[in-house]
Order: structure tokens, then C-alpha cells, then sequence
């Protein structure tokens, strides 16, 4: 007899019913415990004033914080059309039929998603050493735009090529027995059906891209070139308080949530039109 | 010169040898029904036709062209063959109209005004003039299949090519379709139709082709291969088809 049998005929006395709501109960337990415990033991006084002190959030809102905030959608922005225009490139040349096309945009796929997005913000803060003649134009954006969107890229392109391979076979036969040439027939039919399918997890994406700008203060901008994070951290620094910090938190929320609400309406909208 | 003539063709898929050498010819004007089992490689030889298989064996022509030669140009020789599919394959992000312009706005180089005037022509022809601004979702199957009539009508094709056009369809809704069709054959459009609507076969065509694993067992106008057939496969085919309650004795 295994361990489990016996367990299952120890509690041959309670019925399924009366163990969920024993089970239940353990767990209303333990919250309970937890809750009054922080509430007793914790300092509410000074995490209130280290994390939400209201001078702070509005000294934040007078020093910069709005145009922090306009920075960050900026930069997400930039990046967004960089990764998609470099995604759907991608896309088709991993589907294209000449293989060093393929193996090209595989390689570049594998090595952007595998590597940290932190490693490559800390390649192009150093680009300006090895290459001192380098310049990268529409300063600061032309690097920050460049330095997302070559890793939105590689996720972009697998979303999209995976849109791509979702529309059906009797599409592109049909434009193609209409004597579309395959260019005409991808561009006009294939690929706007594909970036439909792919509207949601694209947006998925998109709230990935709004975090990872906050990577930015990496490469070294100027404080006029500072995004959410990189002026919550500066702002916090000096006042030694973290309520700038956690006021450019609240900001990323307000991006982000409407956002989720969003993947959540279209791919509800998806399920709907199937 | 037929309109389209086929030589020797041979069409595997992998190991599956699905054509074994098919010799064939559709004249100008003419009406050809494809009938036969499934599996028998109708679809496929069809589908050569325009060349959406590609043959590894033989010869298709379309006016004289060979259009398996490496050095024709497909896309222009697929202008002038209108294929209508099993699964209408009407392009669902597209509005009814802009199903039956965009081939002729983006190969033809038509204008948008003249485009649309085409289109409606033949939306009208389908008897669907009232639907051109709706989407293919919000239509019934014989609607779409209807449109997708008219698109492919509207690149003015000299042939037209039904690859089992009705079979998708709630009984119902056939009818709808088949008139369409035979409407389209008495205005003189030469037609190659793979079916299983006898009833259809025999008022329309006017030849009838019976294939059976890969080749052409026997063709001829209908009142023989369907009426009075010689072979044995195709009168045993068609007792099955129009009998299916049928038992065959062992």
C-alpha cells in the first residue's frame, strides 16, 4: 500500500465538500495571520514617509515629471515602429525561400531574445568610446530608439511570423490564382490579415517595450534626456526618499493598465470573430 | 487551337502518385465537368490547370502558351483563368466590392472608378448587387461563394475553373449557386467544373469527364458517360452516386 492510499482512507471521513471548505478555511486563516501580523510589526509611520510622503510626489510633479513621463512614451513609441518595420522584415525573411535569409533573420532572432535587453543598453552606452567618430542621429532618441527596437525586433518577428503562418493556404491561392505576383499577394492580402491575428500579443509586446525603456538611464543621457526611471532614481538620490521613485512607478501604471485592458478587449474581439 | 490543352501530365505528392499521365483539351466555349471518386485526382488536375500544383511530368497549355515552361510569365496566364474554390477563399478583411476590385486595381491596373463599374456588373450578375458593402463573415455560404464568382469574373477571364464549388454548402443553399452557373455557361464562358452534381453535370455540360486513380477512364457529352457509361468504374461510380442506399453484391 502506497503513502496516498492510506491518506485518501484516513480522511475517508469527510466528504469532498466538507475538505474544500476546511481548506478554504486554512487559507482565510493564514491570510488573517499574515495581515495582523504586518499590521503590529511593521512601522507604518516611516514606510509612510520614505514611500508616499506627499511633498515629495509633488515636488516630482514640479521638477519634471510630466516631461519624464512624455519621454518614456517617447522613447516607447520609436522603438515600437523600429521593432515592427525590423520584426516584419524579419518575419518574411525567416519565411523566405532563400535559405541564407532564413538562417540571417534566425540567427539575429535567436542571439536579441536570448541575450538581456540590459546587455545591449550597455553596448551602445560604450559604442561612443570604441567609435569615437560615431554618431547616431536625433540625439538622445536616434540611440534610444535604436537600442529597443533592435531587441523588440527579434520578439516582433516571431509574433509576426507566427501571424503570418496562421492565415490560411486558400488565401494566397486565391490572390495568387487571380494573378497577383506573390509581393502583390503578401502585401495586400496575406500580411493584413497576419497583423490582425497578431494585434494582441503585439500589444503584449508593446507593454513589454514601455518597461524596458526604463533601461534607458544605461546608456548615460542627460538628465534633460531622462525618462520615468532615470528621474525618479535621480530625484530620489538627492531627496534620499523613495517617494519619487515610487510616484514614477504609479506613472508606468497608467500606461500599462489601459494597455492590458486593451490586449484583453482585442483578444476578446479575436475570439469572437473565430 | 483549344484554350487549354494538358499533355501526359504526371502529379505526385510524395509517394502518392495522384495524376499517371493525363492527356486532355477544353475548347472555346466549351462546358467540362470532371466527375469521379474522391481521391481519384480531379481536385489536382484542376488545380494544374493554373498551375497552383505544380506538375513534376507533362505540359499544360493555355492558348497555345506552356505554362509549365520556367520562362512564362504564370501571373499573366492566371489572369485569364478565373478559379472559384470549395472554401470560397473570399479574403474575410475586404468588403464584398473591394473582394472583386483589388486583383483588378493591383494586376490590372485598372482605375478604382473603372474597377468598381466591373465589379458591380458582376455582383449584379451573382445577384448580389444589394450586398457590395458588407464582408464576407456577415454573408451565408452561397452568398460568398456566389462573390466569389464575381471576383473571379472580374478580371475578365477566358476560363473558369470550379473546384467542387457546391460542396461546402447547406443543401439549401446550392441551388442558389448552381444557377449562377449555368447562367454563366449559356452566356458562353467556357468552364472546367469539378463536381458531384450529376443532375447539374447532365443539363450543363457539354462533355462529361470520368477519372479514376490518376487517369481518365472514359469522357464524352453526358448522355453517354452518364447516361449510357461504357466502363465498368464508371457505371459502378454512378450507381453509387445516384443510388447511395445501394448495396453492391459481392
Amino acid at each position: 500500500m502506497t503513502v496516498s492510499d492510506t491518506v485518501v482512507e484516513k480522511r475517508r471521513g469527510l466528504s469532498p465538500r466538507q475538505r474544500a471548505q476546511r481548506s478554504r478555511g486554512i487559507q482565510y486563516a493564514v491570510l488573517i495571520i499574515i495581515v495582523v501580523v504586518a499590521a503590529f510589526t511593521a512601522n507604518w509611520g516611516q514606510i509612510a514617509s520614505v514611500f508616499f510622503k506627499p511633498e515629495f510626489v509633488k515636488s516630482a510633479f514640479t521638477t519634471g515629471l510630466p516631461g519624464a513621463f512624455l519621454k518614456t512614451l517617447e522613447y516607447t513609441a520609436g522603438a515600437f515602429v523600429i521593432g515592427l518595420l525590423g520584426g516584419t522584415l524579419l518575419a518574411l525573411m525567416r519565411l523566405s525561400r532563400v535559405a541564407p535569409y532564413r538562417w540571417l533573420a534566425t540567427a539575429y532572432i535567436e542571439f536579441f531574445r536570448g541575450l538581456p535587453a540590459i546587455v545591449v543598453f550597455v553596448a551602445f552606452s560604450l559604442l561612443p568610446l570604441a567609435f569615437a567618430d560615431l554618431v547616431i542621429p536625433l540625439d538622445p532618441y536616434g540611440t534610444v530608439w535604436l537600442a529597443l527596437g533592435i531587441v523588440a525586433a527579434a520578439y516582433m518577428a516571431e509574433v509576426i511570423r507566427a501571424g503570418i503562418q496562421a492565415v490560411p493556404k486558400g488565401q494566397i491561392e486565391a490572390a495568387r490564382s487571380l494573378g497577383m505576383p506573390a509581393g502583390v499577394a503578401t502585401r495586400k492580402i496575406v500580411l493584413p490579415q497576419a497583423f490582425r491575428i497578431v494585434l494582441p500579443p503585439l500589444a503584449n509586446d508593446l507593454i513589454l517595450l514601455v518597461k524596458d525603456s526604463s533601461l534607458v538611464f544605461i546608456i548615460g543621457t542627460s538628465a534633460a534626456a531622462y525618462e520615468l526611471t532615470g528621474f525618479g532614481r535621480d530625484l530620489a538620490n538627492t531627496e534620499s526618499n523613495l517617494t519619487p521613485l515610487v510616484t514614477a512607478g504609479f506613472c508606468y501604471l497608467i500606461i500599462t493598465l489601459p494597455l492590458g485592458l486593451l490586449v484583453r478587449w482585442l483578444e476578446a474581439k479575436a475570439a469572437r470573430a473565430h | 487551337m483549344a484554350l487549354v490543352e494538358i499533355k501526359n501530365l504526371h502529379k505526385s505528392f510524395g509517394s502518392n502518385h495522384v495524376l499517371r499521365g493525363i492527356d486532355f483539351t477544353v475548347e472555346q466555349g466549351e462546358v467540362v465537368c470532371i466527375i469521379g471518386p474522391s481521391g481519384s485526382g480531379k481536385s489536382t488536375l484542376l488545380r494544374c490547370a493554373n498551375l497552383l500544383e505544380v506538375p513534376q511530368e507533362g505540359q499544360v497549355f493555355v492558348r497555345g502558351e506552356d505554362i509549365t515552361d520556367r520562362d512564362c510569365h504564370l501571373d499573366a496566364a492566371r489572369q485569364q483563368i478565373g478559379m472559384v474554390f470549395q472554401q470560397f477563399n473570399l479574403f474575410p478583411h475586404l468588403s464584398v466590392l473591394a473582394n472583386c476590385t483589388i486583383a483588378q486595381t493591383t494586376v490590372l491596373k485598372r482605375s478604382k472608378a473603372e474597377a468598381e463599374k466591373v465589379a458591380r456588373a458582376n455582383l449584379d450578375r451573382v445577384g448580389l448587387n444589394d450586398k457590395v458593402t458588407a464582408y464576407p463573415m456577415q454573408l451565408s455560404g452561397g452568398q460568398q461563394q456566389r462573390v466569389a464568382i464575381a471576383r473571379a469574373l472580374s478580371m475578365d477571364p477566358a476560363l473558369m475553373l470550379f473546384d467542387e464549388p457546391t460542396s461546402a454548402l447547406d443543401p439549401e443553399l446550392v441551388g442558389d449557386v448552381l444557377t449562377v452557373m449555368r447562367k454563366l455557361a449559356l452566356d458562353g464562358m467556357t468552364m472546367l467544373v469539378v463536381t458531384h452534381e450529376m443532375a447539374f453535370a447532365r443539363e450543363v455540360a457539354d462533355r462529361v469527364v470520368f477519372m479514376d486513380g490518376g487517369v481518365i477512364v472514359e469522357q464524352g457529352p453526358p448522355s453517354e458517360v452518364i447516361g449510357n457509361p461504357k466502363e465498368e468504374r464508371t457505371r459502378t461510380f454512378l450507381r453509387r452516386v445516384l443510388d447511395p442506399t445501394h448495396v453492391e453484391p459481392n
